[in-house]
C-alpha cells in the first residue's frame, strides 16, 4: 500500500496540497470558459478528488523504473503511456459530469465545451508532476535508508571493537601478573587502557590517517602479545608512504583480531601474523595473513568482523575499494585495496 | 601423599591463566597438581593416563574445546569449567547447573568452586552429561561440524560430511565413515540433536544416516524398505523413518 494511504497524517497533508491545485485549475477554467463559480466547482471538484487518488499510482511504476537504471526513451514512453491511461480514465468521467451538469444548470453544455482541452492538459501536467514527486520521494527514502545502514554498520563496528572475550582475558592476564611481576601487570594495564582510549575516540571520527589505524592495531597486538606470549609472532612491512592515506577507522584492527581469534588462538604452537602495506600515491594496498588450523570448525573461522570491514570500506569508497579473501591450505589472507585520498581527515 | 589428596589437572592454552589457578591451588593443603596442559588433545590424554580427580577446563582451546574434552573423559572426573566470556557456553552451564569460573575470578569464588567439586567427589555425584551440555551450548541455527571420538589413547575428529551412518548399540553408538568405524559412549538421540537435521535423518530406532550417501532404496519386508548407501551398507528403515527420508529427499 502507498505510504500516504497508510498514515492518516500524511493523507491529510496530501489532500490539503490538492486544494490550491484545485483552485488553480478551477479559476483557469472559469476564466477561459467564462463559467460562474457554481458550475466551475461542479466540474472541477470531482475531477480533482479523482486525480488526487490516481496520482498515487505512479509509485509502483517509479519503483520499477528507477531514474538511474532505466534508459531515457523507456522512461518517457512508459510514463507517457501511463499518463494517457489516466486520461482515458478521466475523460468519460468528465463527459458524465458535463452531461449531468447540463441537466442541472441552464445552458451548461454549450459554454463548458471550450474547457475540455484545458482540463485534459491540466490532468496530464498534474499526473507528470506526481511522477516527479514520487521520484523525489523515492530518492529521499533511499538516502535515508543509506544513512541508517551506515549508522548500523558504525554501531556494529563499535560493538565488535571491544570484544568482551578480549577484555576479560586481558584482565585475567593482569590478574595473573600482579603476583608474578607487578611492573608487567602495570604495563599491561597501560597498554589495555591505551587501546580502549584510542578505539573509543575513533568511533566519533569519519576518517583517520592509515598510520593512526595501524597504531590502534599495534596497541591491540601488544596487549594480545602478553596473553599469547611466544605463540603470537608478528611480522610487519608497512611502507612509510601509506601513512598519510585516509581510511575509515577500525579497518585494520578487526582484521588483526580475526587473525588471532580464528587463527593463532586455535594453534597449539601459535603462528605468525604478517602484515604488508604499500602505496603508489593513488592506491593503498594492505594485506594481512595468518596461519590457521584447517581442522578447526569452520564456524570458528568466519566472523562478523570481516563483514564490518567490508561494509565500512564500501560505505566510504564504493566500488573503488576491494576486499579479497584467499585461503590456501593453512593460510588465510585478507587483501584490501582502496584509493589513497588525503586531507579528508576529520578531527 | 595421603589417600585423601585431590589430584588436579589444569587445562588452559594461556600460561598466565594456568598460573592463576596454580597459585590459588597452592593455598589448598589437600590438592596435588598432577599435570598442566595447553590443548584439548593433551587434556584427553592426561585424563586417561593420570586419572585425576578434578580438571580445570578452559572452554576455548586449540584442537578440542572444553565440551569436546568433557565428552571424551571418564565421567568420574569432576570438572570446573573456566571461561572469559562465551555467551553460549555460559547459557549452557546455567541451564545444566554446572559450576564454572569467569575470568578473572576472586579467591573466594575459586574456593567455593573447589569446595563444590570436593563435595561432588565425596558424594560421587555423576558428572554433567557432556552431550546435553554440548546441545545446550550450540549456537542457534548452527549444527555440529564434527564429531570427536576416542580411538584407544588417541582422539579422532570426524567432520560430519565424512560421516556415512551411525548405528546404536546398547549404551554406545557406532560411527561409520568410509571403511572405518568407531565406538563412542553416547546415545543416538543426543548425537541426532546436534547434527544438521536436513542432512542426517533417523530412519530407524537404531540408525541415523547421512542422506547424501543414499544411492538406492529397495523393498525389505512387506512394510519396510532398505536404504543402500554408497559404501554398500544396507540400512533397514522403519515406516516412519522412510517417511522422514522421503520428505527430506523430496521423493514421491
Amino acid at each position: 500500500m502507498h505510504p500516504i494511504l497508510t498514515n492518516p497524517r500524511y493523507l491529510l497533508m496530501y489532500l490539503a496540497a490538492w486544494v490550491p491545485l484545485g483552485l488553480m485549475v478551477g479559476s483557469m477554467l472559469s476564466l477561459s470558459a467564462h463559467l460562474p463559480w457554481r458550475e466551475t466547482t461542479w466540474i472541477t471538484a470531482p475531477l480533482i478528488v479523482l486525480l488526487a487518488f490516481l496520482c498515487l499510482a505512479p509509485l509502483y511504476m517509479c519503483r520499477a523504473l528507477p531514474v538511474g537504471g532505466t534508459s531515457v526513451p523507456k522512461l518517457i514512453i512508459n510514463h507517457l503511456l501511463a499518463a494517457l491511461a489516466i486520461l482515458a480514465i478521466v475523460q468519460p468521467f468528465l463527459f458524465l459530469d458535463l452531461k449531468t451538469g447540463s441537466e442541472v444548470f441552464h445552458d451548461f453544455d454549450r459554454r463548458s465545451l471550450p474547457g475540455m482541452p484545458l482540463l485534459t492538459t491540466s490532468t496530464l501536467l498534474l499526473y507528470l508532476l506526481a511522477v516527479g514527486g514520487h521520484y523525489a520521494g523515492l530518492a529521499a527514502e533511499s538516502t535515508r535508508r543509506a544513512q541508517v545502514l551506515a549508522r548500523d554498520a558504525e554501531l556494529r563496528a563499535l560493538k565488535a571493537q571491544v570484544n568482551p572475550h578480549f577484555l576479560f582475558n586481558s584482565l585475567n592476564s593482569i590478574s595473573a601478573l600482579t603476583s608474578i611481576d607487578a611492573s608487567r601487570a602495570r604495563d599491561m594495564c597501560v597498554k589495555l587502557s591505551e587501546f580502549l582510549r584510542l578505539s573509543l575516540r575513533l568511533g566519533e571520527r569519519g576518517s583517520i590517517p592509515f598510520n593512526e589505524e595501524m597504531e590502534v592495531a599495534r596497541t591491540y597486538l601488544s596487549v594480545e602479545q602478553v596473553r599469547f606470549g611466544r605463540r603470537l609472532r608478528v611480522l610487519e612491512e608497512i611502507a612509510a608512504s601509506c601513512g598519510t592515506c585516509d581510511v575509515p577507522p577500525l579497518l585494520i584492527q578487526p582484521l588483526v583480531e580475526n587473525a588471532i581469534k580464528h587463527g593463532i588462538a586455535n594453534l597449539v604452537d601459535g603462528g605468525e601474523i604478517a602484515m604488508t602495506g604499500t602505496c603508489d600515491g593513488r592506491t593503498l594496498r594492505f594485506s594481512i595473513q595468518n596461519e590457521f588450523d584447517p581442522d578447526a570448525p569452520v564456524g570458528k573461522r568466519s566472523g562478523i568482523g570481516l563483514r564490518n570491514v567490508r561494509d565500512r570500506l564500501t560505505a566510504r569508497f564504493g566500488a573503488a575499494a576491494q576486499l579479497k579473501v584467499d585461503i590456501e591450505e593453512n593460510r588465510y589472507r585478507v587483501t584490501i585495496s582502496a584509493p589513497c585520498e588525503k586531507g579528508r581527515v576529520s578531527a | 601423599m595421603s589417600a585423601t589428596m585431590m589430584r588436579v589437572v589444569i587445562v588452559d592454552d594461556e600460561e598466565l591463566a594456568r598460573h592463576v589457578i596454580r597459585e590459588h591451588l597452592g593455598n589448598e593443603e589437600d590438592v596435588e597438581i598432577a599435570a598442566e596442559c595447553a590443548n584439548g588433545f593433551e587434556a584427553v590424554r592426561l585424563a586417561n593416563e593420570l586419572k585425576p580427580d578434578l580438571m580445570f577446563l578452559d572452554v576455548q582451546m586449540p584442537k578440542l574445546d572444553g565440551f569436546e574434552v568433557l565428552e571424551l573423559i571418564e565421567p568420574e572426573i569432576a570438572v570446573i569449567f573456566v571461561t572469559a566470556f562465551d555467551q553460549y557456553a555460559m547459557r549452557a552451564f546455567d541451564a545444566a547447573a554446572v559450576d564454572y569460573l569467569l575470568k578473572p575470578f576472586s579467591a573466594e569464588r575459586f574456593r567455593s568452586a573447589l569446595e563444590r567439586a570436593r563435595q561432588r567427589l565425596a558424594t560421587k555425584q555423576p558428572a554433567p552429561s557432556a552431550s546435553e551440555l554440548k546441545a545446550l551450548a550450540r549456537t542457534p541455527d548452527q549444527a555440529a561440524e564434527r564429531v570427536v571420538v576416542k580411538d584407544g589413547a588417541r582422539v579422532h575428529i570426524i567432520p560430519v560430511g565424512k560421516l556415512d551412518y551411525v548405528e546404536a548399540q546398547d549404551d554406545y553408538i557406532e560411527l561409520h565413515s568410509g571403511q572405518k568405524s568407531w565406538l563412542k559412549q553416547q546415545s543416538l538421540a543426543s548425537l541426532e540433536a546436534v547434527l544438521d537435521p536436513n542432512r542426517f535423518v533417523r530412519v530407524h530406532r537404531s540408525y541415523l544416516i547421512n542422506i547424501e550417501r543414499v544411492t538406492k532404496i529397495e523393498p525389505y519386508t512387506k512394510d519396510t524398505k532398505l536404504a543402500i548407501l554408497t559404501d554398500g551398507a544396507q540400512i533397514p528403515m522403519s515406516r516412519a523413518g522412510y517417511a522422514r527420508l522421503k520428505e527430506l529427499m523430496r521423493i514421491e
